[in-house]
């Protein structure tokens, strides 16, 4: 007898709980209700905050219903335009045209990119010509770009990663040139950072919150153009590998909406947490 | 009891039966679901484009590449190169452990080799790193290259040859080996001459085994490797394999290439079966030959 009625308490303590943690979380979504179903969609690089965001943002709003279609930043403004999609995500700024058309961004997170060398380099500083030409293969030599003569070993990434594409279009596509197939291709930050630190000669890139991991092996970090990687120089935009990602809408997001709640949501706090997860740099 | 024991064994059988189906089941889903994966990728590429072209380049905006010969190539060329290495050291280890060492050392021997096959390809892979590659970098280029992942597939690959080497080697009858003696054969007269040719079949198949293995191992090589879509150019070059191929970009990769991926599968899968198809024919010629 003494034993079902501690069950019961058990049970009724437990639920009593799961209502107040229930209750909370209603108390915290904010007073206006939000629901219905909403297609979001774009860059593959914002994919990783987007889904996060989402994951949390319906758990607090269960009324809502979201998905977001990795489409590229390109193809994401164009549904945008079209009403196809009511939030893009974006990794480029906005062309004039998409601007014309009455879209609206928002700086949801900063992207930066960090170059690292083997500690033998006594190369301290690349600009970001002389960046590009390395990872074409028409500098083979650090002697070329002010070292010892000694053969440049490149590692590079998998073709599918976003580090891969924003460092393509950052340092390469704005000389109209292609990345050199003689690297070594390494498939995540870690690896890079496991390679360039064993491998004499080499030179790879990662994510800015890969440095320390870098270093840490026996690798170094370059600053380009003069310029160092940090949290600092990333938001104030002195860093040239840098970029900002956006979310943007059709018109600027009306308060009380999904898409400015999901918005505000990103640039928040919690947000910031995952931004940071995603390998990102939160605005605050 | 008696028709209570006949139940038992009917239904022992029948358990045992679907178990048999169970393993082909899954081999014949698994050829079905790479082969409907991977051929859709021929209503985008031809299939001389795919087998026969160098030009990978799948993340390409205009016109990508799909050409896997390179990886074809680096996948033999890897594999061949470990075998060079590997057969010569496997066969006289199995002969040794069979013909010539004594308990002790044959029991310590045999328990080595066995830890060898046990150990995970990922340590093969880190064990490279750390010891291969800088080693070979002295040879020249970057270490990372056809001849490091060669050596460590010919160490994963040892084991299977010195088994079937030992074990085929030591089933020859003893009648065999005293003919021999008592011929006035010397004891590598014997073993050249007798024992090689009469354990030439299981000799093979180990060999084969290994290859398959090779061919198939993917997680060491990755890592030794260099992974750069090029072709080698020699036992210096970076190396891409086509397991390699398949692991670098299945995590994001979309659309055609996605398909790509799997169109590389089934050409693993095809060398794989070829590999399995070959064991089974020497096999076969070798019972003929014994029964003649």
């Amino acid at each position: 007898m003494k034993k079902t009625l501690s069950i019961i308490a058990a049970i009724l303590m437990g639920s009593a709980l799961l209502f107040a943690s229930g209750g909370k979380d209603k108390t915290a979504t904010s007073s206006s209700k939000l629901s219905g179903t909403y297609t979001f969609g774009g860059s593959t690089t914002v994919q990783p905050i987007a889904n996060s965001a989402i994951e949390q943002f319906v758990k607090a709003n269960p009324d809502v219903k979201i998905t977001y279609e990795g489409l590229g930043s390109g193809t994401g403004l164009k549904q945008l335009a079209q009403g196809t999609v009511t939030l893009a995500g974006s990794s480029r700024e906005l062309k004039q045209s998409e601007l014309d058309a009455d879209l609206v961004p928002v700086v949801i997170a900063r992207d930066a990119i960090t170059v690292v060398v083997n500690k033998d380099i006594s190369v301290a500083n690349l600009s970001k010509d002389q960046l590009a030409g390395i990872y074409a293969g028409t500098i083979t030599s650090w002697k070329e770009v002010g070292g010892s003569d000694e053969a440049i070993v490149v590692v590079n990434r998998d073709e599918t990663s976003g580090t891969y594409g924003t460092f393509k279009e950052l340092v390469l596509d704005p000389k109209k040139l292609e990345y050199t197939k003689n690297a070594i291709v390494a498939k995540e930050n870690g690896e890079v950072a496991a390679k360039v630190a064993s491998t004499p000669g080499s030179i790879g890139y990662v994510g800015l919150a890969f440095v320390e991991e870098v270093v840490k092996a026996g690798g170094k970090a370059l600053s380009i153009d003069g310029v160092e990687a940090s949290v600092a120089t990333t938001l104030d935009g002195s860093y040239g590998l840098s970029r900002n990602l956006y979310m943007a809408t059709k018109g600027a997001a009306v308060e009380g909406s999904v898409e400015k709640a999901f918005m505000d949501y990103i640039l928040s706090a919690r947000g910031a947490v995952i931004v940071k997860e995603a390998g990102y740099i939160p605005l605050k | 009891m008696k028709k209570a024991g006949r139940i038992f064994e009917t239904g022992l059988e029948k358990i045992f039966l679907i178990c048999a189906l169970i393993s082909i089941t899954s081999v014949v889903l698994m050829s079905i679901f790479i082969f409907r994966q991977g051929l859709p990728l021929f209503a985008h590429v031809s299939v001389a484009d795919f087998l026969f072209s160098t030009d990978w380049n799948p993340s390409r905006t205009e016109n990508p590449g799909y050409g896997i010969l390179s990886f074809i190539v680096g996948a033999l060329y890897v594999t061949f190169l470990s075998l060079l290495i590997a057969v010569p050291i496997g066969i006289a280890t199995g002969i040794f452990l069979s013909e010539m060492a004594g308990k002790r050392v044959g029991g310590f021997l045999r328990a080595t080799v066995e830890l060898l096959a046990g150990i995970p390809s990922v340590i093969y892979g880190l064990f490279g790193i750390a010891l291969v590659v800088p080693l070979i970098r002295r040879l020249g280029g970057n270490g990372y290259s056809v001849l490091s992942a060669s050596i460590i597939l010919a160490i994963m690959t040892l084991p299977t040859i010195i088994n079937m080497t030992e074990v085929s080697v030591r089933m020859v009858p003893q009648e065999l080996r005293e003919g021999s003696w008592a011929l006035g054969a010397t004891k590598w007269q014997t073993i050249a001459g007798v024992l090689l040719p009469a354990a030439k079949s299981g000799i093979i198949t180990g060999v084969v085994l290994g290859m398959g293995r090779a061919l198939g191992e993917t997680m060491a090589v990755l890592l030794v490797g260099g992974n750069a879509p090029i072709m080698p150019t020699g036992p210096l070059s970076m190396v891409r394999t086509l397991t390699m191929n398949i692991i670098t970009d299945m995590a994001y990769a979309e659309g055609v290439h996605l398909t790509s991926l799997f169109t590389t599968a089934v050409v693993l899968f095809i060398f794989i079966l070829a590999l399995n198809l070959f064991i089974q024919l020497v096999l076969k010629n070798a019972v003929k030959e014994q029964q003649e």
